[in-house]
């Protein structure tokens, strides 16, 4: 055997998966850092919309026209849920134009000649740079907060608020992750992403509560993964509570759990289909 | 021991095509691509090899599915013990992989994290990375460039930190394929001597494809060429550089509408007016000694010296080899 034959590995397979997927989500975190001025830029662009849909449904509370919802609004609370929701938004890495270059012009191929697994690195790497703006626009968020002189909401809110915070960008990553895996088969990602934005503001309550839907509405948009990505975070700063921070939480585990299973299922398909047919 | 062996390695793409007029609409015939058709060859451990061939030869096929990034449709093969397509991950940890044209680093970062996390992705321990990685930065000289975004460097400096990537984990086999694409002279060099002399000292196996001539020349001590997937010239270097491959181009812009160089190996190509080429069999006459000859006869504006196009190689080589 020459000298240089595989090194041996001492540490057992899942440490050393679980150490590279940590050094991934590192290198993720360092590259938004590296990427400061398009940080600053997202902070910025998230302060001009809250300044704008901040000001809009303030007088959409204010006027309590009649026939409207505006009645169920409660007075200034649906300025922090935005500020919530928007801050998710902005914080979910987009990991399906990652995957897109990767899968449709060859670069997955030095990925898939190396040890560990391309798919849970590029997750990694994206969680770790959703943490990174998770980061930075919060900051932003909380800065806006004290400088617009607002009642801020209870400690225990922010503490409700940044754990569904992080675990609804969680759930939001892997949702883009479905729309980067489906490169395998279309030319562009961009139609299915257009279609899970949508979805997002109508289903998620990104500019409005779901709560304010119709019945049946609100209870079909409940379950979906995209109300567990944002309404869930966004609600704790209306009207905080341990029961529904506790249901935010169950809802957005179980869809990390069936949406991880549901990218393995699709990562396997288009692995298949590359290594049969090439890039 | 042979660290590839390959029998009978075939690969067919099919691809489906719509039919022409409305009936395209709802059916389409599947069309079969033959990219490898039946290539045989080992290589022993140690030994550097090319495969070269033009473009759509089915080169790069042959290096995807010795890498396990492909599945071929019929055939057997085996590296480093393992075979590729079925055990990807396994061999992955023995073999390092250079793509001329692709960035296997995080360009936005310093080389330096890239290194990291690959420390981890191949399971190297610290010590062992940091011994490879102090000498392979001091052989390459990129002290300097570690903490710079990649993305900062030039081509030249960022394939010096490409192929460095691909050794730290200490692979048994390295895969290049088009190593030295795009770079100039000097950096060409500084990386052929770089393959050749790790390679040797480290005792790794190499195989490499490339359209430059002296990649092969100087890095490779067997060529295959292959041809429309199939193996056309399976030689050693020497064996080959003396039919085939010690030629050079020499161009001339002269001010005389035609200049001429009686030398022996020396043969006229056609040529347009003012631009004269030459081309020289390096084995009987040299090239300095050519263009000392042309510059003799004065009103040279420029020179150019070439390798001819990797096609004319290989078809020279085509063509030797079916006149037997």
């Amino acid at each position: 055997m020459p000298s240089t034959m595989p090194i041996a590995r001492a540490e057992p397979a899942l440490f050393g998966a679980v150490a590279a997927a940590a050094s991934a989500l590192g290198l993720g975190i360092r590259r938004n850092l590296a990427n400061w001025p398009i940080m600053m830029g997202r902070a910025l662009f998230y302060l001009v919309a809250m300044l704008v849909l901040s000001a809009l449904w303030d007088k959409v509370a204010a006027q309590r026209l009649p026939g409207t919802l505006a009645h169920l609004l409660p007075a200034g609370g649906l300025t922090l849920y935005i500020g919530v929701t928007e801050w998710i938004a902005l914080s979910v890495a987009a990991i399906h134009l990652r995957l897109e270059d990767d899968i449709r012009f060859g670069m997955l191929e030095p990925h898939l000649l190396r040890p560990k697994s391309y798919l849970v690195q590029k997750l990694a790497e994206a969680m770790g740079d959703s943490l990174g703006r998770l980061i930075g626009i919060g900051a932003a968020a909380v800065l806006a907060l004290v400088l617009s002189g607002r009642a801020a909401p209870s400690p225990i809110a922010f503490v409700y608020v940044a754990v569904l915070g992080i675990f609804g960008t969680a759930v939001g990553v892997l949702l883009m992750t479905l729309v980067g895996l489906s490169a395998f088969w279309v030319r562009r990602v961009l139609p299915p992403y257009l279609i899970m934005q949508k979805a997002l503001f109508l289903l998620g309550g990104l500019f409005a509560p779901i709560s304010l839907y119709p019945g049946w509405f609100y209870h079909a948009a409940i379950v979906t993964p995209f109300a567990a990505t944002l309404f869930v975070a966004g609600d704790q700063a209306l009207a905080p509570s341990l029961a529904a921070f506790g249901r935010g939480l169950a809802a957005q585990l179980v869809w990390i759990v069936l949406l991880s299973g549901l990218i393995a299922l699709v990562w396997r398909a288009g692995l298949r289909k590359v290594l049969r047919e090439g890039v | 021991m042979a660290a590839v062996r390959v029998e009978n390695l075939r690969k067919t793409y099919r691809y489906a095509r719509r039919k022409p007029g409305l009936s395209g609409l709802f059916a389409s015939e599947v069309r079969h691509i033959e990219a490898v058709g039946g290539i045989s060859f080992a290589i022993a451990e140690r030994e550097r090899v090319a495969i070269i061939g033009p473009n759509g030869a089915g080169k790069s096929t042959t290096l995807k599915m010795l890498s396990g990034i492909l599945e071929p449709s019929g055939g057997a093969a085996e590296v480093l013990g393992f075979v590729p397509w079925k055990q990807r991950r396994a061999l992955a940890y023995g073999i390092g992989v250079v793509f001329g044209q692709r960035s296997q680093l995080w360009t936005e970062l310093p080389a330096r994290d890239s290194f990291a996390l690959l420390r981890r992705i191949y399971d190297v321990d610290l010590d062992t990375f940091r011994r490879r990685q102090a000498s392979l930065v001091e052989r390459f000289g990129l002290g300097d460039l570690l903490d710079q975004p990649v993305q900062r460097l030039s081509l030249g400096q960022r394939m010096r930190c490409e192929i460095v990537a691909s050794l730290l984990h200490g692979p048994a086999l390295l895969f290049l394929d088009e190593p030295t694409i795009g770079l100039d002279i000097t950096a060409k060099a500084a990386i052929r001597d770089f393959i050749r002399e790790h390679a040797g000292a480290e005792g790794q196996t190499v195989v490499l494809t490339s359209h430059d001539t002296r990649d092969i020349e100087l890095v490779c001590d067997r060529v295959i060429v292959i041809n429309e997937g199939r193996i056309v010239v399976d030689q050693p270097t020497d064996q080959l550089r003396r039919l085939f491959l010690g030629h050079r181009l020499v161009t001339l812009r002269s001010a005389a509408p035609r200049l001429d160089i009686d030398l022996p190996g020396v043969k006229r190509r056609a040529s347009e007016p003012h631009l004269s080429v030459f081309e020289v069999d390096t084995g009987v006459s040299r090239v300095d000694v050519v263009v000392q000859a042309a510059l003799a006869l004065g009103g040279i504006e420029d020179i150019t010296i070439e390798d001819p196009p990797m096609e004319e190689v290989v078809r020279a080589i085509y063509d030797a080899n079916s006149a037997r």
